[in-house]
C-alpha cells in the first residue's frame, strides 16, 4: 500500500509529463488548428493499457485513447518504436486526428505507453480539409493509415512519413505537424525515465494500479449521487448530407447504486453519409457528459471511465463499421449524443439546457490553401444563470482564428463577426446567443459546410424555450444544413449558429410579448 | 552614515504590508509598516518615513526612489476601474464579448468568463475598413464627428480604440484619438497601435481596454504618490513595470497596462540581483505570502518573459516576466474530498480569521497550522512585533481533519505539507522544463513570508538541491525594485521573410529612431519574433549588435532544435515583430556575499526578519555577511 501522499505526487508527475508533451506539440506544429485552435491532447497509459493521465483541450478527445493503444498493443510494438493510426475501426477517431502511440520501457521492462492525438488539417480524400460534407465512404475522407511505425526501434522510417506527407494538399505544414508530435513522445520518455529513477519499476506500477483505484471510487462516489432510476430520451440529427431523413439517437441510463449503464438501443443504424461514429467517440460523449455532471475534478484516467457502462450495437450510426464514412460523426453526432444524455439525466438531476448542439464546421480550400473553423454559438441557460453566448458548447472547445490572421492567410475577408442577440430561448434564465460569421471570397475555393440545428432547435429545460436555429447562407440564399459546392470570388458566406435554450419558464410579461 | 552617501530607497505595496528597503553602509535595512488598503500612498510614505529615520537621514537625501505597486492588478481583480468606452470596426462591436470562442471552464457548462469591460451600449463601431493590402473602405470627416458626438453622449473617463489592421495601418486610429483629445482634453485615451502595435484583434482589442480602463484609476494613484514625494521633499519614484524595468511616472501614468505585474516583477529583480551576485546562472524564484505563491525564473543570469497573461478573466498581451501564480499559500485550507483523499486549497483562511494559529477562532485546518502542529515555529511577525503563535489550536483544528483520515495529526499535517509542496513543485516544473532548464541545474531563490518555510522541501520535490534565502526575504521586492534599470519598449508586427533585408532595415532604422528620439543615452536592443513559416508560435531572438539579418538564420534554427529536440534545416523564417527595449542600465550590483556563520546541519528553523526559514535534515546551512542565508543539499547524508 502506498501512501496517499506518495500516491499523488506520483500522479501529478505522470500529469505533469502528458501536459509537457502536449506543450511541446501545441508550440512546435504548423497547422492552426493544432496551434492556435489547440486540437489535441496527450495520454500516459500503464503497460496493460489503461489510461493513468490525460492532458486533454479538447472533450471529443477524452478517454478515447485507450481504444488507439489497444490496436497498436495487438501490433506487438518492440522498445523505440513510435507507432501511427488514424483508422476510426482500428482506434482512431476521424481521418484528420493522427494518433501515436510510443511504449515506455526501462531496463527491458514495460511500463507504460504514452499516446498524443492532433488533428491535422489535411489527410487528403476528396475534399480541402478531409471533411468532405457529402462523403458516403471512408476512403473518400483522406489517407487511411492502420497502426504503422513512424520509428521502429529507435529508426526513424522516412518511408511512412513520405506517404502521409504525399497525401496531403499541405504537404509542407504536415512535416512540421508530425514532427512536433514526435518531439512529444522524445520528451515523454525522457520524463517517464526521470519519473522512474524516483520511484523505482514496482512502486510506480503499483502507484497507477491504486491511482486508477483512486479515480473508480471518486467516479462511483458521484454516480451513487444520481437517484436510482431508468431515464429515457430521444433526439434527432437532421439528415446525413445525402438525404434530409432525421436519423433518431436513444438513449437509456440506467442508475442503479454506483454502476450506470448507457444504452444506445432504438439508435438508428449507420447512415450513407458521413455522422457514423467508432464506438470510442460515441464513449468520448458519454464521459463527458458524465465529467460535466460529476466533480470535473476527478482524474481523468481510464479509473474513472471504466466505471460507465456504454452499450451500442455493432452497425449504429453510434458504433459504426468499416466502411462507414465517420468525418461529421466526431463533430455533430458526438454534440447529438451529449444533448440526449443531458436530456434523460435531466430527468433524474438538475442539468442545463441544451447548447447549440453543432460545431458549424466550415472548410474553405482549393489547391492553394486549406482554411478549417468551427463556430461557437449559444450555450444552454441554468437553474445557475443564463447560458455563455459565442462559445463552443460541448465537446469542441478550439479557439476562433483571428480575423487578421485569416485574412493575411486566406483569399477570405470576414465581413462581421458577431452575436444574434435574442437568439437564446427565453426562460427564467436566458440561452446564450448565437453568432454569425461572414466571409467574402477573394479567389475561386471549393467550401464545405457541415452544420446542424437548422432545422430542430436546442431544447429548453425546466419550462425554458427552446434557442433559435442557426442558417447558412450564399449570397442571402438560404443553404442546407450540410452542403458543398464552388464558390467564386465576391460571393458571401454567412454562417449564423444556434442559440442555446432557456431554463425555467420565461417571466409572463416577457412571454406576452 | 558616511556625509556621501547616495541613497536608493525601494519601495513595495503588499496586500498586508508594505516594505521599503535601503542599501546603507553595505548593508540593506528594511522596514515594514502596514498597508492601508484604501490608499497606497500613505503606506508609501509610512514605509518611506520609517526606513529614513532608521538609518537617521532625511527624504531629501534620496537620490533615487523605485515602486512596485499592486493599484493596477487590486483594480482589475477587484473591478474597481473606470468607466470606459471601446471604438471599432464596423461588424465587429461584439469582439471583446466573443473573444477567442472558448468556454471559460470546460467542464463546468454555466461558468462564465468575466464580463467584458465594456459593456455592448458602450461600444461604438465605425465605418471604415482597412485589410493586410490597405484601406478598403476610408474613414471621413463626417464618421469621425459622429464618433464624437457619440462618446459625448457616453459620458465615460476613458476611452479605447482598437480598429482592424491597425497595426500596419494606424491613420485611422489616430484620427479618432485626435479629434476625441481635441473635443475632451481631459478623457484617458488608449489607442491599439500605440498600446500594442501587434496582430491579433482580440488580444490587442483586450489589452488595449485594460489601459484605457486602467488610467484614470493608475494615473490618479501615481499623482497623488508624486504630490506625496514632493510634499516630503523626496524624488518622483520610478515606477516598476510588469516587465521588471523602471519607468518614469508620468510614463507609467499613461501607459498603466504596463504596471500589472508591477509588484511581483519587482521581487524577481531583487532574485535576479542575488543571481548575479552569486554568479548563479539558473535560479527559480519562490516568493509564498499567505493566500498565493509567485513563481518565477531566471535563466543565464536574466529574467525570461512570456508574451501575454490573463489577471482577472482579462487577458492582456505584453511582454511581461515570466511569472505563474499558484492559489496555494500559508492559509490555504485543508479538507478531505469524496474520494477519501487529503486536499489543499484554493480555499484560504486569508487574514481575518487566518490559520486557527493565530488565535482568533479560526475553525480550518491550514498550512501555516500544519507548520506549528510540526514544531517549525511558534511566533511571527518581524523583530519589533512578535506574536506567540497557539499551538494547541492549531493541534485541535488538524487533529480533528487526521481523525477523518486516520491519521495522527503530526501525519496529517505532514500530509497537508507535502500536498501543498506538490502544487508548487509542479509550477515550478512546468517554469523550468517547459523553458528547457533541468530544475537541478537552478538554485532556488525563496522570499516572501512564507518562501523560506517551503523551500528546502519544494526544492526536494523537483530535485534542486541549491536553495537561496536573500537578506531581508521578507522585503525583496522593494530591493528589486530600486536595482532595476529604467526601460522603455516599443513593438510592430510586419510579418515578412527573413530575407527581406530591405523592409528589416528601414523598420529597424526607424523604430531605433524613435528610441533615440526619447532617451540618446540609453542603449537599444532588437529582438526579433520569429517562427518557420506556417508556424503560430514564435520564438525570441536577440539581434547581436553588429550582427546583419543574414546572421538571424541559424541562431534561430539552433534555438529550434535545441528546445524541442527536432531540427529543421530547409524551411524558410519568417519575422513576426520586431522589438526594440531602450535600457538606461542601473549600474549598482550587490557585493558577492561571503560566508559569515558556521555551517549547521538541518532540522532546525531560524528566525528571520519578517520570515521564517525552515531547514529540514539533510539540509545544512550557511549565513553569509550581507544577512542572507545558503542553504544546500547534503550529499554525504544521503
Amino acid at each position: 500500500m502506498i501512501d496517499l501522499i506518495t500516491l499523488h505526487v506520483i500522479g501529478h508527475q505522470l500529469r505533469g509529463i502528458a501536459e509537457e508533451m502536449e506543450a511541446i506539440l501545441v508550440r512546435g506544429a504548423y497547422s492552426p488548428n493544432i496551434t492556435e485552435r489547440r486540437d489535441c491532447s496527450t495520454a500516459i497509459c500503464d503497460a496493460t493499457g489503461r489510461m493513468i493521465a490525460q492532458s486533454a483541450s479538447i472533450p471529443v478527445h477524452l478517454g478515447a485513447m485507450p481504444a488507439a493503444l489497444e490496436a497498436v498493443i495487438a501490433c506487438e510494438p518492440e522498445p523505440g518504436d513510435v507507432w501511427v493510426l488514424n483508422d476510426p475501426y482500428q482506434g482512431g477517431s476521424h481521418l484528420p486526428d493522427l494518433t501515436m502511440v510510443s511504449p515506455l520501457d526501462i531496463d527491458g521492462v514495460r511500463l507504460g505507453y504514452a499516446i498524443s492525438r492532433a488533428h491535422h488539417a489535411d489527410v487528403g480524400g476528396s475534399a480541402a480539409g478531409s471533411m468532405p460534407a457529402g462523403s458516403r465512404e471512408l476512403v473518400q475522407e483522406g489517407l487511411i493509415l492502420p497502426p504503422v511505425r513512424l520509428i521502429a526501434a529507435g529508426e526513424h522510417r522516412s518511408d511512412i512519413e513520405a506517404i502521409i506527407v504525399r497525401n496531403s494538399r499541405t504537404p509542407h505544414e504536415r512535416v512540421g505537424d508530425l514532427r512536433a508530435q514526435l518531439a512529444s513522445h522524445i520528451v515523454a520518455a525522457r520524463e517517464y525515465e526521470r519519473v522512474c529513477g524516483r520511484w523505482g519499476a514496482p512502486v510506480l506500477q503499483k502507484a497507477c494500479n491504486e491511482l486508477l483505484a483512486y479515480a473508480s471510487r471518486r467516479m462511483r462516489a458521484a454516480i451513487s449521487a444520481i437517484p436510482d432510476g431508468i431515464y429515457q430520451a430521444i433526439d434527432y440529427l437532421e439528415g446525413d448530407g445525402i438525404s434530409d431523413d432525421l436519423i433518431p439517437i436513444q438513449v437509456t441510463v440506467v442508475v442503479a447504486g454506483d454502476h450506470v449503464c448507457v444504452d444506445f438501443s432504438g439508435t438508428a443504424p449507420a447512415v450513407a453519409g458521413n455522422l457514423n461514429c467508432p464506438l470510442s467517440v460515441t464513449k468520448a460523449a458519454v464521459y463527458f457528459v458524465f465529467r460535466c455532471l460529476t466533480d470535473p475534478d476527478i482524474p481523468s484516467s481510464s479509473g474513472a471511465f471504466d466505471v460507465i457502462e456504454v452499450v451500442a450495437q455493432d452497425g449504429a450510426v453510434v458504433n459504426a463499421q468499416f466502411p462507414s464514412a465517420v468525418a461529421a460523426g466526431n463533430v455533430e453526432t458526438s454534440s447529438r449524443i451529449v444533448d440526449v444524455l443531458f436530456s434523460a439525466l435531466g430527468q433524474a438531476i438538475a442539468v442545463p439546457a441544451h447548447g447549440q448542439g453543432t460545431m458549424n464546421n466550415v472548410t474553405i480550400g482549393s489547391e492553394a490553401f486549406t482554411y478549417y473553423e468551427t463556430i461557437g454559438g449559444g450555450q444552454g441557460a441554468s437553474a445557475h444563470g443564463p447560458g455563455p453566448s459565442g462559445v463552443h458548447v460541448a465537446m469542441s472547445n478550439t479557439l476562433n482564428t483571428p480575423v487578421e490572421v485569416l485574412e493575411i492567410t486566406y483569399p477570405l475577408r470576414v465581413e462581421h463577426y458577431r452575436c444574434r442577440p435574442g437568439t437564446g430561448g427565453r426562460g427564467m434564465h436566458v440561452g446564450g446567443d448565437g453568432v454569425s460569421r461572414s466571409f467574402r471570397m477573394r479567389a475561386p475555393a471549393y467550401v464545405s459546410v457541415i452544420s446542424e440545428r437548422r432545422a430542430l432547435a436546442p431544447h429548453g429545460s425546466a419550462g425554458g424555450e427552446n434557442g433559435h436555429v442557426g442558417r447558412n447562407t450564399l449570397n442571402g440564399d438560404l443553404l442546407p444544413a450540410k452542403w458543398q459546392g464552388h464558390v467564386e470570388p465576391g460571393d458571401i458566406l454567412a454562417i449564423d449558429t444556434p442559440g442555446g435554450g432557456g431554463w425555467g419558464p420565461p417571466p409572463p410579461d416577457i412571454r406576452s410579448e | 552614515m558616511t556625509f556621501k552617501e547616495i541613497l536608493e530607497i525601494g519601495i513595495d505595496v503588499g496586500g498586508t504590508f508594505t516594505d521599503a528597503a535601503v542599501r546603507h553602509n553595505g548593508r540593506i535595512i528594511a522596514a515594514k509598516v502596514p498597508t492601508n488598503p484604501s490608499d497606497q500612498s500613505v503606506g508609501f510614505v509610512d514605509a518611506l518615513t520609517a526606513v529614513l529615520a532608521s538609518i537617521g537621514a532625511e527624504p531629501s537625501r534620496v537620490a533615487r526612489l523605485a515602486h512596485g505597486t499592486t493599484v493596477g492588478t487590486n483594480a482589475l481583480l477587484e473591478g474597481t476601474t473606470a468607466s470606459c468606452a471601446f471604438i471599432t470596426t464596423g461588424g465587429f462591436g461584439d469582439m471583446l464579448e466573443l473573444r477567442r470562442q472558448n468556454r471559460a471552464d470546460m467542464y463546468r457548462l454555466e461558468v462564465h468568463h468575466s464580463p467584458a469591460f465594456v459593456g455592448r451600449d458602450h461600444v461604438i463601431e465605425v465605418a471604415e475598413r482597412c485589410d493586410p493590402d490597405g484601406v478598403v473602405i476610408p474613414l471621413t470627416a463626417s464618421e469621425c464627428q459622429r464618433i464624437v458626438d457619440a462618446i459625448g453622449v457616453l459620458d465615460v473617463e476613458a476611452v479605447a480604440v482598437c480598429l482592424l489592421f491597425s497595426f500596419r495601418y494606424p491613420d485611422h486610429e489616430r484620427m479618432i484619438g485626435d479629434a476625441l483629445s481635441a473635443a475632451y482634453p481631459k478623457l484617458s485615451i488608449s489607442i491599439s497601435s500605440d498600446v500594442l502595435s501587434e496582430f491579433r484583434e482580440y488580444e490587442r482589442a483586450a489589452t488595449t481596454v485594460v489601459d484605457a480602463a486602467l488610467g484614470p484609476v493608475v494615473s490618479a494613484y501615481l499623482g497623488r504618490l508624486a504630490m506625496r514625494a514632493d510634499m516630503l521633499g523626496a524624488p518622483r519614484p520610478l515606477i516598476m513595470q510588469s516587465n521588471g524595468g523602471l519607468l518614469e511616472i508620468d510614463d507609467a501614468a499613461t501607459h498603466a497596462v504596463k504596471t500589472v505585474l508591477s509588484g511581483p516583477a519587482a521581487g524577481v529583480q531583487g532574485a535576479c540581483a542575488w543571481a548575479r551576485a552569486e554568479g548563479t546562472a539558473h535560479m527559480l524564484t519562490f516568493d509564498m505570502g499567505g493566500t498565493s505563491c509567485d513563481v518565477g525564473i531566471i535563466v543565464d543570469g536574466a529574467p525570461l518573459f512570456r508574451s501575454d497573461t490573463v489577471i482577472g478573466g482579462h487577458s492582456i498581451r505584453m511582454p511581461m516576466l515570466d511569472i505563474a501564480t499558484v492559489s496555494a499559500g500559508g492559509g490555504s485550507i485543508a479538507w478531505v474530498d469524496s474520494g477519501g483523499a487529503l486536499r489543499v486549497g484554493p480555499h484560504s483562511a486569508g487574514a481575518r480569521p487566518g490559520p486557527a494559529a493565530y488565535g482568533n477562532k479560526g475553525q480550518h485546518p491550514t498550512v501555516t497550522d500544519a507548520h506549528v502542529v510540526l514544531g517549525h515555529f511558534v511566533e511571527i511577525g518581524t523583530q519589533d512585533h512578535l506574536v506567540r503563535l497557539d499551538r494547541d489550536a492549531a493541534c485541535a483544528v488538524v487533529g480533528a481533519l487526521g481523525v477523518e483520515l486516520g491519521m495522527t495529526p503530526e501525519a496529517c499535517a505532514q500530509g497537508i505539507l507535502r500536498l501543498v509542496d506538490v502544487e508548487m513543485a509542479r509550477a515550478l516544473r512546468v517554469m523550468s522544463t517547459e523553458r528547457g532548464i533541468h530544475p537541478g541545474d537552478a538554485t532556488l531563490c525563496a522570499y516572501g513570508g512564507a518562501g523560506p518555510l517551503h523551500a528546502c522541501s519544494v526544492a526536494d520535490a523537483v530535485g534542486i538541491t541549491r536553495v537561496l534565502v536573500p537578506a531581508c526575504a521578507g522585503a525583496l521586492a522593494a530591493i528589486g525594485a530600486v536595482m532595476a534599470d529604467v526601460r522603455r519598449d516599443w513593438v510592430r508586427t510586419i510579418l515578412c521573410p527573413l530575407t527581406d533585408e530591405i523592409t528589416l532595415t528601414q523598420v529597424l532604422a526607424e523604430m531605433t529612431a524613435v528610441a533615440r528620439d526619447q532617451d540618446a543615452q540609453a542603449a537599444v536592443y532588437v529582438t526579433l519574433d520569429c517562427r518557420f513559416r506556417g508556424q503560430t508560435h514564435t520564438r525570441a531572438i536577440a539581434w547581436p549588435s553588429g550582427a546583419v539579418a543574414g546572421d538571424i538564420d541559424p541562431l534561430f534554427r539552433a534555438e529550434h532544435g535545441m528546445r524541442l529536440g527536432v531540427e529543421d534545416a530547409s524551411t524558410p523564417i519568417e519575422v513576426v515583430s520586431v522589438r526594440i527595449t531602450a535600457v538606461r542600465e542601473n549600474a549598482t550590483a550587490i557585493a558577492p556575499p561571503q560566508p559569515y556563520g558556521v555551517i549547521s546541519s538541518g532540522d532546525v528553523s531560524v528566525m528571520l526578519d519578517g520570515a521564517t526559514m525552515w531547514v529540514p535534515a539533510g539540509w545544512c546551512f550557511q549565513q553569509r555577511d550581507d544577512g542572507s542565508y545558503y542553504v544546500w543539499r547534503d550529499l554525504a547524508a544521503q
